[in-house]
C-alpha cells in the first residue's frame, strides 16, 4: 500500500477513483483554460525575448520575428547597450537605489511595525489612524518636493528612496505579521529580562523572516522601478536610473526614429527597446525564485491574524 | 546592549529631526563678476537632442569656452524626453520656486508659470541678441510667447513642417501603362489597378493600392489620422479643425466629412486599402511598404528616404521606385496633401535669475550660441574631431568613425543642437546627405524629397497646438464611433452619421467645438 493511501478508509484502499465523463470535461475545460493562461503568460515574453534579438537586416512581421530560428538571431542590442556607458552608469545608479532603498526603507519599517503591533503602546489607536490618514489622503507631489528640496536632497540618489521610505501599508501587512506572533514568547523574554529592542531582535525578527523577506521584496520591486521621484528630483543626468533611461530610450527613439543619426544605431530599433526593457527586469526575476519560498507565507499570514 | 540603544535612540532622534532643517541652506547670492575667474553660474534645463544617448560629458570643450569668453559657468540638466514628464518637473520646480535660469517648457505650462509670476518678461531681450533674433524669432514666434502684449520666452522653430507627401509606386505604374493620379477618380482606378493587376508581375494577389495606419493626435491630427489626409483633402477635410469661414470649428461637422467617410469605407470594401490598416502600427505599415505590399501611401521624407531608411526596399526591389506627387482633387475641386502647423521650442528665464542679475549674460549666452562658433559647437562638436567641413562647407561625417557627430560616442557633444538648429540649409544639408544605394546604385536624397514635399499644396493650420483638446471620453467616442463606421460594425448612412454627431455633441463634443471656435475668432484665426 502506497503511503498516499494510508489515510483512506480500508474499504477505500486499492480502489481507483472512477471519474465520470463530467470529471473528465472538467479537467479538460481546467487543462485547456490553464494552457490559456500559461499562453497568454508566454507569448508577450516570447515576443519581446525573440525582438531583442532581432537582426538588423529582419524585414517581416512581429509574428514572422517570434518564429525566427535561433541561428539568425543577432546579439546585437545586448552588445550596443552593454557598450553604451549611460547604460551601465543606470545600471550601477538603480542597484544603488535598491540597496540604499531596501535597506534603510526595513531599517524604518521594521521597528515601526512592531511599535504599532504592541498591544499595551499607549495610544496605539491614535498613532495607528496618525500612520494610516496620510495613507488615505496622500500629501500630494508639489509638498513632497518642497520638503525634498528643503532638506537638501534634490540632486541626491536618497531623494529616490527616503520619501517612501515607510509604506504604511508594508507596514500595516508588516505589524498584523508581528501581531500574529503568540504573545507569550515575547512576554516570556520580557520576564527574563529582554527589553523591547531584545524582544524584537531576538524573539521577533528571527520568527518573521518570511514577512521581513516579502515586504523587502515589495520595496525592492519599488525602488528598482520607480521613474517618478527619480524624474523629479534628480536633474544631474550621470545620477539616472534604469527606469529613466529606459523611458528615454523608448520615447526618445520614436522621436529620433526618421533620423539617420541614432543612440544605438547598430540595432533595430524595437531590437534596443525590448532588450532594455528584458535586462532591466533580468535583476527582479533573478530574485524572486529565492524570495518565493517567503512569498506565500509571508503575504497570508499578514492577512488573516488581526 | 546599552551602546546600540544608544545608536538606534540617536539616529532615531536625528530622523525625527530632519525636517527641522526644512528651511535649508541660504542660496548663495548672485554677485558674481560674469569674468573667467569669476564666472556667473547659469542653470540651463534643455531638452537634449536625443536623450537615450546620455548626458554631454563633463570634459566637453564647450564649457571652457563658455567659461573663458563668456565669463559663466554653465551647468546642464537634460529634461525628460517625454513632454509630459517635462511638464511635470518644471512646474514641481515652478511650485517650489526652484526653477533654473534658463529653461524649456512647453506653451501651456509657460502660461501657469507666468500668472504665478515666476517667469521674466523678456520683450527687451530681442535686441541684445541681433544674430539669434535674425534667426531663430521672427514675429510669428514671438507672438507665440506673446501673453497681455509682453514676451515671455524665446521661441525657436521646432521641427521641420510640411515634410510628409503622397507617393506613389511610379514602376508599377508604368507597369500597368497608368498615369499618376490627380483626381480622386484616377485615384480610385489606380488603387483598383494596383490592388487586382498584378503590378509587380509575380503572379500572386498580393498588393493593394493604398496603405496606411491610425495615427492621430488632439490638436492636429483628428481621426482617421494624417496618413488618409491626401484623401481627405481631396473633400476639404485634412486636420482636426477648419480655419475657414463660416466652417470655422470641428472637421467632422461638415458634410464633406460624411462625404470623405463614405469614399474610404468604399475602398475598404473594395479591398483597394490594406485591410490592415486599422490595426497597423507604424512600424508595420513601414515593414509592408518595404515588402511591396501597397503603391500609394502617405509617408514622411526620412522616413522614406533617408539611406538606412530606404535600404531594405532598396534590396528588395531594386527597380521599385517611388514617386512623390501632388495632392488629388475632389469632386467639388478641393485638393490638398494634409494640413500644418507650426511649433516651436520655447524657453523662459525665471523671474528668479533676473533677480539675481543674470539676463544679460543669459541674453549672451544665446547669441554666442547663433554665432558661428557656438552653432558649429552646438550642432556638429568640434570640427576634426567630430565633424570635418566638405568641399561645399556643410559639416559631415567624414572618416572620424564613433568620433563623428553620427557616431555613438561623438553624438552626445551635440545634444544641445536643438537650442541652435533653426533648420537652415547647412543643417538640412549634413544632416539629410545625397547618398548612392547600395544595390541599384540609385542617387537619393532625403532633403530632395523633403523639398519636393514642401512644394505641394498644404492647408495652413498654424494654431491647431493651441486649441482645447476633448476628454479622454469624447476622445474615445470620437475615434471608435468612426473606426465602427469604418470597419462596418456600424452602417455608415446619413441616418446613424446623424445619430452619431448628436450623440457625440451630447457627451461634450459640442462644447470642445464651441470652446475651439471661441479661441480661433479671438485669436484671429479664422480665415474669410
Amino acid at each position: 500500500m502506497s503511503r498516499k493511501q494510508q489515510h483512506l478508509k480500508p474499504q477505500m484502499q486499492n480502489r481507483k477513483v472512477k471519474l465520470t465523463a463530467a470529471d473528465h470535461a472538467f479537467n479538460v475545460i481546467v487543462n485547456i483554460f490553464m494552457v490559456v493562461i500559461l499562453i497568454a503568460i508566454i507569448l508577450p515574453l516570447w515576443s519581446t525575448i525573440t525582438l531583442s534579438f532581432r537582426p538588423v537586416d529582419f524585414l517581416g512581421s512581429n509574428l514572422d520575428g517570434m518564429f525566427l530560428p535561433p541561428w539568425k538571431w543577432s546579439t546585437a542590442a545586448y552588445e550596443s547597450l552593454l557598450g553604451n556607458d549611460g547604460f551601465l552608469m543606470a545600471f550601477i545608479n538603480s542597484f544603488k537605489i535598491l540597496i540604499g532603498g531596501v535597506v534603510c526603507a526595513l531599517f524604518l519599517t521594521i521597528p515601526m511595525a512592531y511599535v504599532l503591533s504592541v498591544q499595551s503602546l499607549p495610544g496605539r489607536k491614535i498613532i495607528n489612524m496618525i500612520v494610516i490618514i496620510p495613507y488615505v489622503f496622500n500629501v500630494g507631489m508639489i509638498p513632497a518636493y518642497l520638503l525634498v528640496k528643503d532638506i537638501g536632497l534634490i540632486n541626491h540618489l536618497p531623494a529616490v528612496f527616503l520619501p517612501g521610505a515607510i509604506s504604511t501599508y508594508n507596514c500595516i501587512i508588516m505589524r498584523q505579521f508581528f501581531v500574529g506572533i503568540p504573545n507569550e514568547l515575547k512576554e516570556s523574554a520580557r520576564i527574563d529580562g529582554c527589553t523591547e529592542l531584545q524582544v524584537l531582535f531576538r524573539i521577533v525578527l528571527p520568527l518573521s523572516k518570511a514577512i521581513v523577506m516579502t515586504i523587502g521584496l515589495y520595496y525592492g520591486v519599488s525602488f528598482w522601478n520607480d521613474f517618478f521621484n527619480a524624474m523629479l528630483y534628480l536633474n544631474d543626468s550621470y545620477l539616472n536610473p534604469l527606469p529613466i533611461l529606459l523611458r528615454n530610450i523608448l520615447i526618445g527613439s520614436g522621436m529620433n526614429e526618421n533620423l539617420d543619426v541614432a543612440a544605438f544605431a547598430n540595432a533595430p530599433i524595437n531590437a534596443i527597446k525590448a532588450a532594455s526593457v528584458f535586462m532591466s527586469a533580468i535583476p527582479m526575476v533573478i530574485a524572486y525564485p529565492f524570495i518565493q519560498k517567503y512569498f506565500t507565507k509571508g503575504t497570508l499570514l499578514g492577512s488573516v491574524k488581526g | 546592549m546599552k551602546k546600540y540603544q544608544r545608536a538606534i535612540a540617536l539616529l532615531m532622534i536625528a530622523l525625527v529631526a530632519l525636517p527641522v532643517f526644512a528651511g535649508g541652506g541660504k542660496e548663495a547670492a548672485a554677485t558674481a563678476a560674469g569674468t573667467p575667474d569669476d564666472p556667473v553660474t547659469i542653470d540651463l534645463w534643455f531638452g537634449a537632442s536625443m536623450t537615450e544617448a546620455g548626458m554631454i560629458p563633463e570634459d566637453w570643450v564647450g564649457y571652457d569656452i563658455i567659461r573663458n569668453e563668456l565669463g559663466i559657468d554653465l551647468k546642464l540638466t537634460m529634461l525628460p524626453s517625454s513632454e509630459s514628464d517635462q511638464d511635470v518637473k518644471v512646474q514641481a520646480a515652478g511650485a517650489g520656486n526652484a526653477l533654473p535660469d534658463l529653461f524649456q517648457v512647453r506653451r501651456p505650462v509657460l502660461v501657469n508659470l507666468v500668472n504665478q509670476g515666476l517667469v521674466a518678461d523678456v520683450t527687451d531681450c530681442f535686441d541684445k541678441m541681433p544674430v539669434r533674433t535674425a534667426q531663430q524669432y521672427d514675429e510669428a514666434s514671438k507672438q507665440n510667447t506673446t501673453i497681455d502684449g509682453r514676451i515671455y520666452g524665446f521661441a525657436s522653430p521646432g521641427m521641420i513642417v510640411r515634410n510628409e507627401g503622397l507617393l506613389v509606386r511610379k514602376d508599377w505604374l508604368d507597369n500597368l501603362g497608368l498615369e499618376v493620379p490627380t483626381t480622386t477618380e484616377e485615384f480610385l482606378e489606380v488603387a483598383r489597378a494596383f490592388t487586382f493587376d498584378d503590378p509587380d508581375g509575380n503572379g500572386i494577389d498580393d498588393t493593394y493600392g493604398y496603405g496606411a495606419f491610425v495615427e492621430t493626435d488632439a490638436n492636429l491630427k483628428g481621426y482617421p489620422g494624417s496618413r488618409l489626409w491626401p484623401i481627405m483633402g481631396a473633400f476639404g477635410v485634412e486636420g482636426l479643425w477648419c480655419f475657414d469661414a463660416p466652417n470655422q470649428g470641428l472637421n467632422i461637422y461638415k458634410p464633406e466629412f460624411y462625404d470623405f467617410m463614405v469614399f474610404l469605407k468604399e475602398m475598404c470594401d473594395e479591398g483597394i486599402i490594406d485591410p490592415n490598416w486599422l490595426s497597423y502600427k507604424k512600424d508595420d505599415f513601414r515593414a509592408a511598404w518595404k515588402q511591396g505590399r501597397f503603391g500609394m501611401m502617405y509617408e514622411q521624407n526620412a522616413a522614406y528616404a533617408a539611406e538606412a531608411n530606404y535600404a531594405p526596399f532598396d534590396k528588395n526591389f531594386p527597380d521599385g521606385e517611388w514617386q512623390i506627387i501632388d495632392a488629388i482633387t475632389g469632386p467639388e475641386g478641393h485638393a490638398a496633401i494634409g494640413a500644418y502647423d507650426m511649433n516651436y521650442r520655447i524657453y523662459a528665464v525665471s523671474q528668479k535669475a533676473v533677480d539675481a542679475g543674470k539676463l544679460d549674460k543669459i541674453c549672451e549666452l544665446l547669441e554666442w550660441m547663433s554665432g558661428d562658433e557656438g552653432y558649429y559647437l552646438l550642432g556638429w562638436g568640434q570640427e576634426g574631431v567630430n565633424y570635418v567641413l566638405d568641399e561645399n562647407g556643410i559639416p559631415v561625417a567624414g572618416d572620424l568613425g564613433d568620433n563623428a557627430f553620427t557616431g555613438s560616442k561623438g553624438q552626445v557633444y551635440t545634444q544641445l543642437r536643438n537650442m541652435v538648429f533653426y533648420n537652415s540649409d547647412v543643417e538640412l544639408t549634413s544632416r539629410y546627405p545625397t547618398y548612392t544605394c547600395a544595390v541599384s546604385g540609385k542617387e537619393m536624397s532625403a532633403l530632395k524629397a523633403l523639398r519636393e514635399m514642401q512644394g505641394m499644396k498644404w492647408t495652413n493650420a498654424i494654431g491647431s497646438s493651441t486649441l482645447p483638446t476633448p476628454s479622454a471620453d469624447v476622445q474615445r467616442f470620437y475615434d471608435q464611433s468612426l473606426a465602427e463606421f469604418l470597419s462596418g460594425a456600424k452602417e455608415l448612412t446619413p441616418e446613424n452619421w446623424a445619430a452619431f454627431i448628436d450623440q457625440f455633441n451630447k457627451i461634450g463634443g459640442k462644447v470642445w467645438n464651441d470652446e475651439g471656435v471661441a479661441q480661433l475668432e479671438a485669436e484671429g484665426l479664422v480665415r474669410q
